[in-house]
């Protein structure tokens, strides 16, 4: 929307006001952990001891049986999955933004876990390729790139995974990952 | 007539500065606490609502993310209030008010620690003209001290003896984040954060979580040996702009205290959201204290003030007085907004 003029001289019609709020997140002792193991070219998620769900990335309690959970109930998992989701992405220039073409995010059931990981970046295919069920790898950075931690949001793998390439197997078909669309 | 309600657990964490875990990480073994207390299996429970600023996390909708400490599958019926867990507390005695369901959980989060909260809560102040001077809790709260100071009834030596007796009986309280022996006369020589504020009469950042458990009727009673039944619940609030309001008074405290019936019998233990040392002789005085009421027995805010639940652990703490030490009537009050700009009195009581 543009801005209507303002009169020199006139009265203030408009303000700007820039406001900037820092925050400093401690990484939490879990994704630390998560992050070191990733670093180590290793996604782990976490079985839930008492219904067996289990979640990438790890998390502190299992939300559905309110069961806590540790060390002894980390799954390493394998860097494959499922697209189950994308969106095609139309960078608009606002401040701060990086990308300049378009780009696709994507929601990846990786196998062997029970919920999906968002956002993941897809690579290495025509954006008007990309389909649901569509089998995908994760890239991962050069060992010495794989820097930072993936923060306590607990939804990335910071910057140890460049992104998602399909792998070239078959689709997986819709009803086998219909509960896993988002 | 309102629905006879009662408190019937509580659980909180200690008040730290710096947590590394996150939101859900904390409030999960507290929620877990306050329900194992209760007695009520979680799948039993009627209503959860809770309280919590996305603003001090520093992300939106982090409060979604907090729900999963409830165990929220299958599905439960839930509200949160960008609040105090204060008024959390009280959406939820509404809730039981309607009578189809008996029971609520309650619970608060908040770690300050991660943002300035001299920056964060200029936020709360209105865009126009407070915003843009980037007004700060505690230069605004200084100025309210100062009107106090300037009527004559009270003097900087008062404050320190607030300051002084909140750190003194913090130190019976495991929870509280400050604590310590120290005298009116230490907390005088402490340098002005701003005047005439010192360090002793402003809050520590605190980050903590709690949670409680509500029960309507006659089953408060099956559940809990000693519920605190919520004899009035009230919450008032003043004109966003302090500078149209009287500053050395808290009418929307006084109006609220008058709802909830605070002056018909003898209160024993009052816990005061006095974040501030001048607060709390503004908050006595328009909640008319008579001289002998116990104010702040765990330390009250000055020992620890963990941004959306302070005023929920107050109410914890005079269910406490009731559940674990007896006592027959107390209140608790929680705060919001610049100046004691918003009001919530809570009057609990014991069985007699």
């Amino acid at each position: 929307m543009a801005e209507a003029p303002q009169e020199e001289g006139g009265p203030v019609r408009f303000m700007k006001q820039h406001i900037a709020l820092d925050y400093k997140v401690h990484v939490s002792p879990l994704a630390a952990r998560f992050g070191e193991q990733l670093r180590g070219g290793q996604i782990v998620g976490s079985r839930c001891p008492r219904c067996g769900l289990v979640y990438v990335p790890t998390r502190a309690f299992c939300p559905m049986c309110t069961v806590a959970m540790g060390e002894r109930d980390e799954a390493p998992l394998p860097d494959r999955g499922t697209v189950t989701s994308f969106t095609i992405l139309t960078p608009i220039q606002y401040h701060g933004q990086k990308e300049r073409e378009d780009y696709a995010l994507a929601s990846i059931l990786i196998d062997g876990a029970d919920g999906t990981v968002g956002q993941q970046r897809l690579s290495d295919i025509p954006l008007d390729k990309i389909r649901m069920g569509m089998r995908v790898e994760a890239v991962w950075a050069p060992e010495d790139e794989r820097a930072g931690d993936p923060g306590d949001r607990g939804y990335g793998f910071g910057n140890a995974l460049r992104g998602w390439r399909p792998t070239g197997e078959p689709d997986v078909a819709a009803d086998e990952f219909a509960e896993h669309v988002l | 007539m309102a629905r006879d309600v009662a408190i019937v657990s509580f659980a909180q964490t200690p008040s730290t500065h710096g947590v590394t875990e996150t939101e859900s990480q904390l409030l999960f073994p507290v929620i877990a606490e306050a329900i194992e207390r209760s007695g009520i299996p979680r799948r039993d429970i009627g209503f959860t609502c809770s309280g919590s600023a996305d603003y001090l996390a520093g992300a939106s909708f982090a409060f979604v993310g907090n729900l999963e400490a409830t165990g929220a599958w299958p599905p439960i019926s839930e509200s949160h209030v960008e609040m105090d867990g204060a008024w959390a507390l009280y959406e939820a005695w509404v809730r039981l008010q309607h009578g189809d369901v008996d029971t609520a959980l309650v619970f608060s989060s908040g770690i300050s620690s991660r943002g300035d909260m001299r920056e964060v809560l200029c936020l709360q102040n209105d865009p126009y003209y407070l915003m843009p001077l980037w007004a700060d809790h505690v230069s605004l709260a200084a100025l309210q001290a100062r009107a106090l100071l300037d009527t004559g009834k009270v003097t900087e030596a008062d404050l320190a003896e607030v300051a002084a007796r909140s750190r003194r009986a913090a130190t019976g309280n495991p929870m509280a984040q400050v604590a310590g022996d120290v005298t009116a006369e230490a907390m005088s020589a402490e340098p002005y954060v701003v005047a005439p504020l010192r360090a002793g009469d402003c809050p520590p950042v605190s980050d903590a979580a709690a949670a409680m458990v509500l029960v309507a009727g006659d089953r408060a009673r099956e559940v809990c040996e000693r519920p605190a039944w919520i004899r009035g619940i009230d919450h008032r609030i003043e004109p966003h702009y302090p500078g149209v309001r009287d500053l050395t008074t808290s009418r929307s405290t006084r109006l609220a205290a008058e709802h909830v019936g605070v002056g018909d019998a003898p209160v024993e233990v009052a816990e005061l959201s006095a974040t501030f040392s001048h607060e709390e002789l503004i908050l006595r005085d328009a909640l008319d204290l008579a001289g002998d009421v116990e104010v702040n027995p765990s330390g009250g805010a000055l020992a620890a003030n963990p941004l959306m639940v302070t005023g929920l652990i107050r109410i914890g703490e005079a269910f406490r007085q009731i559940h674990e030490h007896g006592r027959t009537r107390t209140l608790g009050h929680a705060t919001s907004g610049p100046c004691l700009q918003q009001n919530l009195v809570c009057v609990l009581e014991g069985d007699r």
